[in-house]
């Protein structure tokens, strides 16, 4: 049983935009933190 | 094996430019964030009460090594797809952890090291094996990252496996030294932005130039065994990376060491969010070397695998790209590392067992001093790559670890949760789990050491207890810490 070109490329494509979007999710809590206050 | 001058893919002189920028960039970061430093806390806990942005980027940071980077289209290339899943289920160790360590922070608010908790849990026996698992993985981990980092500069540029090894380690050292656990969670912050990033544009251009149907095509002619959802060992990999990554996590005093370090309700949110965004990394990182076939890529070594297919790729920019992107992983890990290890050694070794009697200035100029000595080892060991019998890839020396973190997940777990849990039958079922997971290592394959240790450990651990339950003061762990926590205030300035 082998997975399909399909299944393969929606399984890395969502993963890839998961990696892309973390970075910014990462500075809004920083900024977010830093504006609180609360980094350290 | 060394790859020669004549097929490296970055120029040398590119490669020494960004070896010197970067290692200026993270020695001046780690002074920086360091330099107000006051107490043994700050230094070794960065004053507990970090924020959730730097919890959860210095977690991810740490997390995503030059292993999962390297090692991740490594084991795509041998495993195929289960080989990246796989490893991805690395991701429920920090998903997992995170209610460890709201309870690690209740139970424990003046702790220090997870040698701290086995200590007063379980006894003094059970702490002693506790230290030699945990500094053997620690070291195990240590060697594995340098290496990544020596053959990651030879893959690219060409420059000697030991200079790139030497010059990664050094860096490490110097900014550990300079700032502790505040300059590692701050520079970790900087590096988890550039690993996500790079990773995220090697796979979205390979992905753009090579596309799913070449590499699913070429995948079928050349390799279809990659493709194949039924591949027992892959299978088998599967579950053993996901007991190894909880394993690593439970037990290791990096990720205790941050339970302490994060503010009172952080941990919890922290651990969360780390690992639903590390859980696409290795997907990310390791599909790229599924592409070898439709490239027509020859790899020489297979944990060369990703470095060749980015700069196949996208040529120069993607030997660059790759560059950073494993530099800020090794450093973000090696640093961790560094820190939480020379504080498990500095209290457990230097303090509990050489000079019980030492203040707290003792122990912060003892960390320093561990921390150089660490990297000493760790160099000495690194330089031997492939000429000892056990230290041959990456891959084999972590999944080497992996008896040895296995057997400790159900002596820490039932630490934190079941009272009665009885402190030998703890101790014996790392000696036992351990021991049976590197028999499995050796006769049937790196890929269930750890799925073997952990079944062990776990049958010994209920059937001592279930013969001989004692029971525990939870109390008795926020109790005994006060004394040193004074002596902390009064000491190091």
């Amino acid at each position: 049983m082998t997975i399909s070109a399909g299944a393969l490329g929606t399984i890395v494509v969502i993963a890839t935009s998961i990696a892309t979007i973390a970075p910014i999710l990462l500075i809004t809590l920083f900024i977010r933190d830093w504006k609180r206050g609360r980094l350290w | 094996m060394i790859i020669a001058e004549d097929v490296a893919i970055l120029p040398e002189g590119i490669a020494w430019g960004l070896l010197i920028a970067f290692s200026i960039l993270w020695v001046f970061l780690g002074w920086f964030l360091g330099r107000k430093n006051k107490t043994a806390e700050d230094h070794m806990l960065a004053g507990r009460n970090v924020g959730l942005a730097l919890a959860t980027a210095t977690a991810m940071a740490t997390w995503v090594t030059a292993n999962t980077t390297m090692t991740a289209p490594q084991l795509a290339l041998q495993l195929g797809v289960w080989g990246m899943f796989g490893y991805s289920l690395g991701a429920l160790g920090l998903i997992l952890f995170a209610p460890l360590a709201r309870r690690i922070r209740e139970l424990m608010p003046h702790g220090f090291t997870s040698g701290d908790f086995i200590r007063l849990r379980f006894g003094k026996f059970t702490w002693r094996v506790f230290l030699v698992v945990s500094l053997i993985y620690a070291f195990g981990w240590l060697v594995s990252l340098a290496m990544a980092g020596g053959v990651l500069i030879n893959a690219l540029s060409g420059i000697d496996y030991r200079v790139g090894m030497t010059i990664i380690l050094a860096v490490c050292v110097l900014y550990t030294l300079l700032g502790g656990l505040r300059a590692v969670i701050g520079t970790d912050f900087v590096q988890t932005i550039i690993i996500i990033l790079g990773v995220a544009f090697i796979a979205w251009l390979t992905i753009d130039k090579v596309g799913f149907e070449a590499i699913h095509f070429n995948l079928m002619e050349e390799r279809p065994e990659l493709l194949n959802l039924l591949f027992p060992a892959a299978i088998m990999f599967l579950f053993n990376n996901l007991l190894f990554g909880v394993g690593e996590i439970f037990h290791s005093n990096v990720w205790w060491s941050r339970a302490f370090a994060f503010g009172r309700s952080v941990g919890f949110r922290a651990y969360l969010l780390a690992g639903l965004l590390w859980l696409p990394i290795p997907i990310v990182a390791g599909f790229v070397a599924l592409a070898t076939p439709a490239l027509g890529i020859n790899v020489p070594v297979a944990d060369m695998v990703g470095p060749l297919v980015a700069a196949e790729v996208l040529g120069l920019t993607g030997a660059i790209v790759v560059f950073i992107v494993v530099f800020a992983a090794l450093a973000s890990s090696l640093d961790s590392l560094l820190a939480a290890t020379s504080d498990l050694v500095t209290r457990d070794i230097y303090r509990g067992h050489i000079r019980k009697s030492a203040s707290q200035h003792e122990q912060f100029r003892a960390t320093k001093v561990i921390v150089v000595l660490l990297g000493l080892l760790t160099w000495a060991a690194a330089s031997y790559r492939g000429e000892l019998p056990i230290i041959g890839s990456l891959a084999a020396v972590l999944y080497f670890t992996g008896a040895f973190v296995a057997s400790a997940i159900w002596p820490v777990v039932a630490g934190l949760y079941w009272r009665r849990a009885n402190p030998t039958g703890a101790a014996l079922s790392m000696i036992a789990g351990t021991t049976l997971g590197l028999v499995s290592y050796f006769v049937i394959g790196f890929y269930v050491a750890a799925l073997v240790g952990a079944a062990v450990s776990l049958a010994v651990l209920v059937l001592f207890t279930w013969v001989a339950p004692r029971d525990f003061d939870w109390r008795s762990l926020a109790e005994a810490e006060p004394r040193d926590t004074a002596g902390a205030r009064g000491g190091i300035r």
